[in-house]
């Protein structure tokens, strides 16, 4: 059954007619267009689908679209200010840590909930960060470096 | 070499788009009219169907078709024409649980997935056979009734005279050796969307690693012309070997849509791509490995079965590139090959990194140390001793041009501290340390008897430049190293080059990337473009200068006589060249890399490898004799690179392949029960996460030798090839134990410490 559903989804208020048993994920891609979020399991497992809801990242696969009703979502869209990248996307590219690119979007928004709540992390905080978000090209490292890298620059940028 | 651009490692140019969301992968594609295609595929690992009623599925509003085996071409398709072994949906016979069936177009995803619930099947099950071995037997279930039996496929190689050299060896190991199914786990699924237009040609957008030899695929399996057919790639999420030969599916949409009129698209779901996107061909190898007690290895035999699967798809060529590195990684003089690819009622293997050498590489090089072992020498100095020079030609002719291969072992010992650990236990923990070496093609090979690539250029009034070459572009970085080369030959900068690949009307004809050839091939190709273009652009700087052409200087983009200090825009120099002279500056450039002199399958069959990449791999190991975990501690991967074009990508490549070595080694396996696979999902089927991974130190080695792009060979499979032999020999150093079966999981370990007395509680 449709229901109605208020979403603001990277600042641009959303009103949809949904069916209840959608998820948040077909909702930002199919509904509403955004396909930079992606879909690499439907099952929780991989983390591709990784999106800010009210700023604490979720599995967007796991979540029915109104569960999120109300409430403000960010997606890999939301963080570049137009062409100006977001510290942790400018360090994912400088330092090499994507390749295939489709587990980057869940990695890049994993980074940044990681980085807000802990902007210093230890090794271990990063890795416990992004258990979640499986990758199969990279094997991680330089993703590692981009996550201390995307520390540096958010610093950087705060003491400015 | 004086370069601007090439070694440096640049950010890759569609590094942007992908952290931005911007890039758009095919299943991100939407188009107008899209139907929903699902796939009915077996729940039986082998029946015969015996009805099938669509009728509820056809009435079901919304869905907008049915087929079934009676709606599809009835030829049927394999990687190789005469091989063909199977239909695009089943006809009479199911082989494997995931064998198409039938399939649905309609308006959703909910919808379709309703109507396969609607079709009704009736099988009468028949036996079924999973192990090689059984397969083998005599009375054994045929997959194929047929045929006479199920070994499928068979490679013989013979070189020098090994009964006779073993019968005069010092020293003679041997063993069986066990590889099983693995997946390749690509974060974008396998998917597809076939459209037919007013003209009725097919356009098939997919996620492939061949778009051109696909397209020639799809076209032979629906009989129609391949005029008829194009094929569109977008941004890809993973290869690894997955997306080279057809899935079913784009034969399956194409008739959908053709049936519909409408686009269809097929996606798997993770589940699908876990039981029917095919996988590594596991083999059981039987290896006898013969040396003089000087340490000199002098014969070798191996029997390897490989598991086909239900279907042929790569199996028989993978087959046949063993025997080319089983052959090239020493120099052995007397070989004895045989190879057998063995149907059984699972999902078919297919191509997958590595491509038939890591399975090899893990018995031959495990099996190195244990004759290290009788021989009281270290591992190390009797592969230093074994190790191929460059210029060397070995017993099966393979012309080893360059080789680093020395280099490769002394970076990976001294980085592990080999003298310091080796053989050396503190009595506090069970760390060992291991290494081993592998052998892979740097450049594809001239299987198809050619092996050749093409490369356009055009320059735009505006200064920018594109590439219109066929190296795709899976994730590997083939696209960043492409405009590397150009820029470096043309003198622009690496922002000024769009590179397009995607589209078989728009690309020159290629094999399509695998085989770590891109760089190789395609580079070589682009190479020759940027010089093309490089000397159209001298020509009309200095005519419009009126300069000599040679003082012409090009660098980042501008354009200056040497000695001047007017510099000018590339912009202004195509803008004069079109505007005044109407006429537009391009380049082309192609390589073609023939089969040399010498060329014949049973001497001297290896020369159809273009040139060799060499690599070693140590690793540190902790073994838990609690628990049976083996824990990484760290890998020093020093692979050859000949000429390393983008330093971050070459780590990336290297470390990527390590990081699906590890996983090979110790935890992933696709399990079974009654033929159906129990772990469909990445919760049951491992893969390493962050929290997995060592510490990894990627070494670019360089050498020089090959004519390669600047020296470049491939560097996308190596680092997959050597891991896990490095790890099992780690094990060992560490426990005294030997593995002769992959996955090393914590049951196969606890049980081998069990059986030699080494476990906790144990005898020893």
């Amino acid at each position: 059954m449709k229901r109605e559903l208020h979403i603001t989804v990277n600042g641009d208020a959303h009103h949809l007619l949904v069916d209840e048993r959608r998820t948040l994920l077909e909702v930002v891609r199919d509904d509403i267009g955004l396909t930079g979020t992606k879909n690499g399991c439907g099952a929780g497992e991989c983390g591709a689908c990784t999106v800010l809801l009210d700023n604490e990242p979720v599995n967007s696969c796991l979540v029915l679209a109104h569960e999120a009703d109300g409430q403000a979502v960010v997606t890999i869209e939301g963080l570049a200010k137009g062409t100006v990248l977001h510290p942790v996307q400018e360090a994912f590219v400088e330092q090499g840590a994507t390749q295939c690119g489709f587990c980057t979007p869940g990695m890049v928004i994993s980074t940044k909930a990681l980085l807000d709540r802990t902007p210093d992390p230890t090794r271990e905080e990063i890795l416990k960060g992004l258990r979640g978000n499986l990758c199969r090209c990279t094997g991680y490292l330089k993703i590692i470096d981009a996550v201390e890298a995307a520390k540096c620059l958010l610093r950087e940028e705060g003491a400015e | 070499m004086n370069t601007c651009v090439i070694g440096r490692g640049l950010p890759r140019i569609d590094s942007v788009p992908k952290v931005t969301g911007e890039a758009q992968y095919t299943v991100d594609l939407k188009m107008p009219g899209m139907l929903s295609g699902k796939i009915l595929r077996s729940p039986q690992p082998h029946a015969l169907i015996t009805s099938i009623d669509t009728s509820a599925a056809k009435n079901l509003a919304g869905v907008q078709a049915v087929i079934t085996a009676r709606d599809v071409p009835d030829g049927q398709f394999s990687f190789y024409a005469h091989l063909a072994d199977k239909n695009i949906l089943c006809t009479t016979r199911v082989r494997y649980v995931g064998d198409e069936v039938a399939a649905v177009a309609a308006i959703d995803d909910d919808t379709a997935e309703e109507a396969l619930s609607l079709i009704k099947v009736e099988y009468e099950p028949l036996p079924a056979v999973y192990d090689v071995e059984e397969a083998m037997q005599p009375g054994s279930p045929l997959v194929h009734p047929e045929k006479e039996g199920n070994v499928t496929w068979t490679v013989q190689r013979l070189f020098g005279d090994p009964d006779k050299a073993f019968a005069e060896c010092d020293v003679v190991v041997e063993g069986k050796y066990v590889t099983h199914q693995v997946a390749h786990t690509c974060m974008e699924v396998s998917n597809c969307i076939a459209k037919w237009d007013a003209k009725d040609r097919l356009t098939i957008w997919t996620n492939t690693q061949a778009p051109h030899t696909q397209r020639q695929e799809v076209a032979r399996v629906l009989g129609i012309s391949k005029r008829n057919v194009r094929v569109i790639n977008s941004y890809m999420g993973g290869g690894f070997g997955s997306k080279l030969v057809m899935d079913m599916k784009l034969p399956i949409a194409a008739i959908l849509s053709r049936n519909t009129g409408r686009p269809v698209r097929i996606v798997n779901t993770r589940a699908e791509e876990f039981t029917t996107s095919k996988t590594r061909y596991p083999y059981t190898m039987y290896l006898k490995t013969g040396a003089t007690k000087d340490g000199r290895i002098v014969a070798r035999d191996l029997k390897l079965i490989g598991d086909a699967g239900a279907y042929h798809d790569k199996g028989p060529a993978t087959i046949n590139f063993s025997s080319m590195m089983f052959g090239t990684l020493y120099n052995v003089p007397n070989i004895r090959f045989e190879g057998l690819l063995v149907y059984t009622n699972k999902e078919m293997g297919t191509a997958f990194r590595g491509f038939g050498n890591p399975q090899v590489s893990f018995a031959t090089e495990t099996q190195l140390d244990e004759l290290a072992e009788k021989l009281g020498m270290d591992p190390v100095e009797l592969r230093l001793k074994n190790s191929n020079e460059a210029g060397m030609e070995t017993s099966c002719g393979a012309d080893v041009c360059g080789c680093g291969m020395g280099e490769c072992i002394t970076a990976a010992a001294d980085g592990i501290g080999w003298n310091e650990k080796r053989g050396k236990k503190d009595g506090k923990t069970l760390r060992g340390v291991g290494l081993a070496n592998m052998v892979h093609t740097g450049g594809g090979g001239r299987f198809y008897g050619f092996n050749s690539a093409e490369a356009f250029v055009k320059l735009s009034d505006d200064g920018t430049v594109t590439l219109i070459t066929s190296a795709l572009e899976m994730g590997q970085g083939a696209h960043t190293t492409m405009a590397q080369i150009l820029a470096e030959e043309l003198g622009v900068r690496l922002s000024d080059i769009n590179v397009l690949s995607n589209d078989t009307d728009l690309t020159p004809y290629d094999l399509g990337s695998w085989g770590s050839r891109a760089t190789f091939m395609n580079g070589n190709a682009v190479l020759a473009a940027g010089r093309d273009a490089r000397r159209v652009v001298g020509e009309a700087a200095a005519e419009m200068l009126e300069a000599d052409v040679m003082e012409i200087v090009v660098e980042e983009g501008k354009v200056w006589v040497r000695g001047s200090d007017e510099k000018h825009d590339l912009a202004e120099i195509v803008e004069h060249a079109v505007n005044v002279h109407g006429s537009p500056l391009s380049g082309t450039g192609e390589f073609i890399d023939t089969l040399p002199e010498g060329y014949t399958v049973p001497t001297a069959f290896a020369k159809n490898i273009p040139c060799f990449s060499f690599g070693t791999q140590a690793a540190e190991v902790e073994v838990d004799i609690e628990t049976g975990q083996v824990h990484v501690i760290r890998v020093i991967a020093a692979h050859e690179t000949g000429t390393t074009i983008n330093q971050t990508m070459a780590e990336g490549q290297i470390e990527g392949a390590v990081v699906q070595g590890i996983g090979y080694a110790l935890v992933e396996e696709l399990v079974r029960a009654d033929g159906k696979i129990l772990n469909d999902s990445f919760l049951d089927y491992k893969i390493l996460n962050i929290g997995d991974v060592p510490e990894i130190t990627a070494v670019c080695i360089e050498s020089i030798g090959t004519n390669g792009p600047y020296g470049a060979k491939g560097i996308g499979e190596p680092g997959l090839v050597p891991t896990a032999p490095a790890i099992a020999n780690a094990v060992f150093d560490a426990v005294g134990v030997r593995f002769y079966e992959l996955p090393m999981t914590p049951e196969r370990v606890l049980k081998a410490l069990k059986e030699s007395g080494r476990s906790e509680g144990g005898s020893s």
